[in-house]
């Protein structure tokens, strides 16, 4: 992404919108955009999604492939997860080589889902040491109207649950789901204005300052942690930000639910 | 044209594997403004195709080295979803996606007014996210109808729509089976409004008289499709 122009005026807008504890859009502090989320709507993926929040829309993928196991781990499939945002998401989104922006974005969910435990690499194993299943998650982004991350992260758990093993093209047994244990969900806070609020739109990143990224798994265990860009934060702040984690992923979390069971 | 196979692709009623005539095109939806932070957007919609077209600008040409004094440039990127196919593709730019870009360009240049906008550069972006066979049909159709979206002035807009042979026999709009074991693939982009040509690629082996057919099935599918273009545009479904 270009170095965006950071207009002076828009920071001082949302720093007073900030004092008077409101949003530009009008919404709460740790209120979400309206949100869709469509599973199983891509014809040619095993496994699929397209969430929209907001103006922000973006689709998630699942492909797998036959690979030969690590020598290290002889006994595990793989799980590989990339994030693309290409120019098609907006202006700022050059062609190219990923930038260090998209190769964050799909390092930080990679490690939400995989640290999760969700997906067991062993069931992967179809030859030790020869043959496994390679999961791959890929991550597009369609249009981006701020806050990618939680974007991506709930598209892409939701795809992995909807996913089926394409045994019999493969030609070994039949078709089985990838069989997703848990659901490890994402929630972004980024500082705008000097506080943190959750869900921030493109104006909101453009005119703000760090942000940190929570992924919660099952129970609220914690299984990914990012702070990004430049900015200071107080343990204070931590906490309450993750107080509201835990209940803002509880609320994706039967969302998805919900949605996974009336497929 | 590519794999040799026993598959059947017409059976002996000439009805296609997808219940098809042969002079028929597969179902056509398209919306417009699909990318909220674009200019101007589309999707379409085309069998299994699932396209989507983002037009921003025009907007200032950078680096400078691509301006043209005397009109606007158009930056136009095809490219495939790395799951938009069987096989997952690597994500990235490969010789196919750039030919294919190449080609759209230049298709869309030659209706787009860029006189009207020298030293300027309109990007185009054409992503396909599920693909079926003719994603590059459906792509240049797709980015014509969101260059209107997005207001950018045109002599007019672009229909794309290739027809070919299947054991010896013309059919019209290839699917994905047709393409894989058919003999030959002919893709036009037409205007509607003149019936002139700004697109034109094949592959394969036809006789004379199969050119011909095709050409003219080509021909007789452009209305169809046009009029879903405009009705995508008025706001209502053709």
């Amino acid at each position: 992404m270009g170095i965006p122009l950071v207009p002076k005026l828009l920071r001082a807008h949302l720093a007073e919108l900030a004092e008077n504890d409101s949003r530009h859009d009008g919404r709460g502090r740790f209120e979400g955009r309206d949100l869709e989320l469509e599973i199983d709507c891509l014809e040619r993926a095993e496994g699929s999604a397209r969430v929209r929040m907001g103006d922000t829309i973006v689709y998630a993928g699942v492909k797998f492939q036959i690979m030969t196991p690590y020598p290290d781990r002889p006994n595990e499939g793989g799980l590989m997860c990339s994030a693309e945002v290409r120019p098609v998401a907006g202006r700022g989104w050059e062609p190219g080589p990923p930038s260090p922006e998209s190769i964050e974005l799909g390092r930080v969910v990679d490690r939400g889902i995989r640290e999760s435990g969700c997906i067991n690499v062993e069931e992967l194993c179809l030859i030790p040491g020869e043959k496994a299943w390679q999961v791959i998650l890929d991550l597009f982004a369609i249009s981006d109207d701020g806050n990618l991350f939680d974007a991506f992260a709930l598209a892409g758990i939701a795809a992995l649950k909807s996913a089926v093993l394409p045994a019999e093209r493969y030609e070994i047994g039949e078709d089985r789901p990838l069989g997703v244990a848990k659901t490890p969900v994402m929630c972004s806070y980024h500082k705008v204005g000097g506080r943190f609020v959750y869900d921030a739109d493109k104006r909101e990143e453009l005119g703000g300052d760090e942000r940190i990224h929570i992924t919660l798994g099952d129970d609220d265990h914690v299984h990914s942690l990012q702070k990004g860009l430049k900015g200071i934060f107080t343990a204070a702040e931590f906490d309450e930000i993750m107080v509201e984690a835990r209940s803002k992923c509880a609320e994706l979390r039967s969302l998805l639910d919900q949605k996974l069971a009336g497929e | 044209m590519g794999g040799y196979g026993d598959v059947q692709c017409i059976d002996e009623n000439g009805i296609r594997l997808d219940g098809r005539t042969v002079g028929e095109i597969r179902p056509i939806s398209i919306e417009v403004g699909v990318v909220p932070v674009a200019d101007g957007s589309a999707r379409m919609r085309w069998g299994l195709n699932d396209v989507i077209a983002a037009v921003y600008g025009p907007m200032e040409a950078h680096p400078r080295k691509i301006q043209r004094q005397d009109r606007a440039v158009l930056d136009v990127r095809y490219n495939m979803a790395p799951f938009s196919t069987t096989d997952r593709i690597r994500p990235g730019f490969n010789r196919r996606s750039r030919e294919i870009s190449k080609v759209t360009a230049e298709a869309l240049e030659s209706v787009v007014l860029t006189e009207l906008y020298p030293r300027s550069k309109i990007r185009v972006e054409i992503e396909i996210i599920c693909a079926e066979a003719g994603t590059r049909c459906a792509g240049i159709t797709a980015a014509s109808v969101a260059l209107a979206h997005a207001g950018i002035p045109m002599s007019d807009m672009v229909v794309s729509v290739a027809s070919g042979k299947v054991h010896d026999i013309v059919v019209c709009d290839l699917n994905k089976e047709e393409d894989n074991y058919g003999e030959a693939d002919l893709p036009m982009g037409i205007l509607p409004n003149s019936g002139e040509l700004v697109f034109l690629q094949m592959d394969g082996d036809l006789s004379p008289e199969q050119f011909q057919e095709a050409w003219d099935y080509n021909m007789g599918a452009v209305s169809v499709i046009h009029e879903h273009m405009v009705a995508a545009l008025k706001g209502g479904e053709a």
